[in-house]
């Protein structure tokens, strides 16, 4: 027998859950808690959740993006931001997470699902520093 | 360079740079293992592609799984953490490539580990080739000549044939290598010797016996100590069939020596149980076969068309008490062109090279031995056989006919002939002169323990006297009935002063 992925289980959660009305979703969450303890799965519930909400935005057509910076980000470039990534992704609804780091120095890091757009003064100096030291 | 200097030199490169900024796949380390790391994320990602870790090692994704990815440490692992970023790069494992590799000594991943400096690099190769397809290549015909008597004679190899020497520990394998490397002096061939999981002090050795024979002007050396991670062990090999590629690509003849691949299979089972595929005979991968023969299939003779070049493999296998027949051994010996097989028994005779001549063969090679040497060699084989045989059978009593007594006498010469000392290859020219003088019977009156004063000291007389003879044999690869009068004249000659 095929091993159960988290990725399986996040899916099969959202597909039993997807034609459910509302008043039958307690029980149902219920049952989904009492299948991943059966299944001893209840410690890795943090990342089939993680999962979930993927499988959910990509249904809705929305995506989660978490952007970094040293300061808050002002509204314009969040804006900015916002549409552009909206653009590269193809239309769809963007999510914005806020984070604040110090260690970037300046600038701002985009994070979608597992890609990422380093603009931080952090990574320029690195790459600043990887084009010095090598030997061409 | 004034400090003045420095510094402007500093600012303009930095004012010439500019920071790509592109979207990069990162992954993050979930499990951490003896150098295998499981990183999540990093979708898209292409098997045997290279990604970079925080602290600048590299690694290959080897396992691609649903939801996660397996991936080789090359190098050290230890500061890597879980929940480390590991960036994908787009590219397929690859090193670095240049003439000035030559006579350098590095690791598997093409970093110089000689102390001499950086190697300048001009291109790069990717590691994992698909090897040369048949509209390409060309059949064998053009000798490697080792200097070892015994393997020229009776087992010849041609150049982009794989001979694969095998033996017991102890037996004087990488003996054997070696000296077909200090053999290639002026021959027009570049040597790869591929190190893989042996002692560091075996190979500073090795090196300097290279260096003290002026080979390493014309060798690289790639080594993958048995200190280094398995990972590093694994793709040793394919660092250093790159770069014979990259000298075939120039249409130059390359010699590559992987030393040994059992210890390469060992690692690679290594890699394959941590990264949990599943174990099959002896814990071996079910692709272990294919692990050598896609390393092997790289050796090849390419033709004109496509640019000419070969690369001739001698691959190595040590055996665990002569069993020949178990997995990795049996499964090289059907990949390779034939085998040079050493035993124990033979190595303490005093027999040296210990080479069994009944059970190793060339499959190819005749074809390539120039026709003087089929001349004189033809015969010696089974001549060989035969020797054995009576031997044996002599044992039981003593009276034996005329025949028989002179059949045996010459064997045991043939067998004085062909031991040969350590770093001590034989040119082609004398090993004709002396098979010549040992086949035609002029050394059956020779006392036993003079043959190899006889030999050597027929060697240096015949090339001073027999100017003729040699000539014909280098310039066309056989004598003629003058050249023979003439030789024949002067191993008479020689034998009249010999005492």
């Amino acid at each position: 027998m095929a091993i159960i992925s988290n990725h399986n289980v996040a899916q099969a959660i959202y597909l039993s859950l997807k034609d459910k009305p509302e008043s039958e979703q307690p029980a149902f969450f219920k049952n989904v808690v009492r299948f991943l303890a059966r299944r001893r799965l209840l410690s890795k519930a943090p990342d089939i959740l993680e999962r979930l909400n993927k499988i959910i935005n990509d249904d809705q057509g929305k995506i989660s993006v978490k952007v970094s910076s040293v300061e808050k980000i002002n509204e314009s470039a969040k804006k900015e931001i916002t549409h552009n990534l909206a653009k590269h992704y193809g239309g769809k609804t963007v999510i914005l997470e806020e984070n604040l780091n110090n260690k970037l120095i300046g600038g701002y890091k985009i994070e979608v699902n597992d890609e990422v757009i380093d603009f931080s003064i952090k990574n320029r100096i690195e790459k600043l520093q990887a084009y010095l030291t090598n030997d061409k | 360079m004034s400090t003045n200097h420095i510094v402007e030199n500093l600012k303009r490169e930095i004012e010439n740079f500019s920071a790509q900024i592109k979207a990069e796949k990162v992954g993050k380390v979930l499990e951490l293992f003896d150098g295998i790391a499981k990183v999540s994320g990093l979708s898209d990602i292409k098997s045997s592609e290279m990604v970079t870790f925080p602290n600048g090692e590299t690694g290959v994704a080897l396992n691609l799984e649903e939801d996660a990815v397996g991936v080789i440490i090359l190098g050290d692992f230890s500061k890597i953490k879980e929940g480390d970023a590991v960036k994908a790069t787009g590219r397929i494992l690859e090193i670095p490539v240049s003439d000035a590799i030559l006579g350098r000594a590095v690791n598997a991943i093409g970093i110089p580990i000689d102390g001499k400096g950086a190697i300048k690099a001009e291109k790069t190769y990717p590691i994992e080739k698909v090897a040369p397809g048949v509209v390409t290549r060309l059949s064998v015909s053009e000798p490697v000549a080792t200097g070892i008597k015994v393997i020229d004679a009776i087992i010849p190899v041609g150049r982009g044939q794989r001979e694969l020497i095998i033996g017991d520990r102890q037996t004087g394998k990488t003996a054997l290598a070696i000296d077909a490397i200090l053999n290639q002096k002026g021959q027009n061939m570049i040597c790869v010797y591929v190190s893989i999981g042996q002692k560091d002090s075996k190979l500073r050795k090795i090196e300097a016996r290279l260096e003290e024979g002026g080979a390493m002007k014309y060798t690289v050396i790639v080594s993958a100590g048995a200190s280094e991670a398995a990972s590093l062990a694994y793709i040793a090999p394919y660092t250093g069939v790159s770069i014979a590629e990259y000298f075939m690509d120039q249409g130059k003849d390359v010699l590559i020596i992987y030393d040994d691949l059992s210890k390469h299979a060992v690692a690679y089972r290594e890699i394959s149980l941590l990264l949990r595929r599943p174990p099959g005979r002896e814990a071996y991968p079910g692709d272990v076969f294919y692990l050598h023969s896609r390393l092997l299939e790289r050796a090849c003779r390419r033709n004109e068309k496509y640019g000419g070049g070969s690369i001739t493999a001698f691959p190595i296998i040590e055996t665990q008490a002569g069993d020949i027949s178990a997995y990795i051994p049996t499964n090289v010996i059907s990949i390779t062109d034939g085998q040079i097989f050493l035993e124990t028994d033979l190595f303490y005779k005093g027999i040296r090279p210990a080479v069994n001549v009944g059970s190793s063969v060339s499959r190819v090679g005749s074809s390539a031995q120039i026709k003087a040497m089929k001349k004189v060699a033809g015969t010696l084989k089974l001549d060989l056989a035969q020797f054995r045989e009576l031997e044996a059978f002599a044992q039981f009593g003593s009276d034996l006919d005329e025949a028989t007594k002179n059949q045996l006498e010459r064997g045991k010469r043939a067998v004085e002939v062909l031991k040969q000392l350590q770093y001590a290859p034989v040119k082609t020219e004398h090993q004709v002169v002396t098979l010549y003088a040992l086949t035609k019977g002029f050394m059956d009156d020779v006392a036993l323990d003079k043959i190899k004063e006889f030999e050597n000291g027929l060697m240096e007389y015949s090339e001073h006297n027999a100017k003729v003879f040699y000539k014909q044999i280098i310039d066309k690869k056989m004598w003629d009935d003058k050249g023979e009068e003439e030789l024949k004249k002067v191993i008479k000659d020689f034998k009249n002063t010999f005492k």
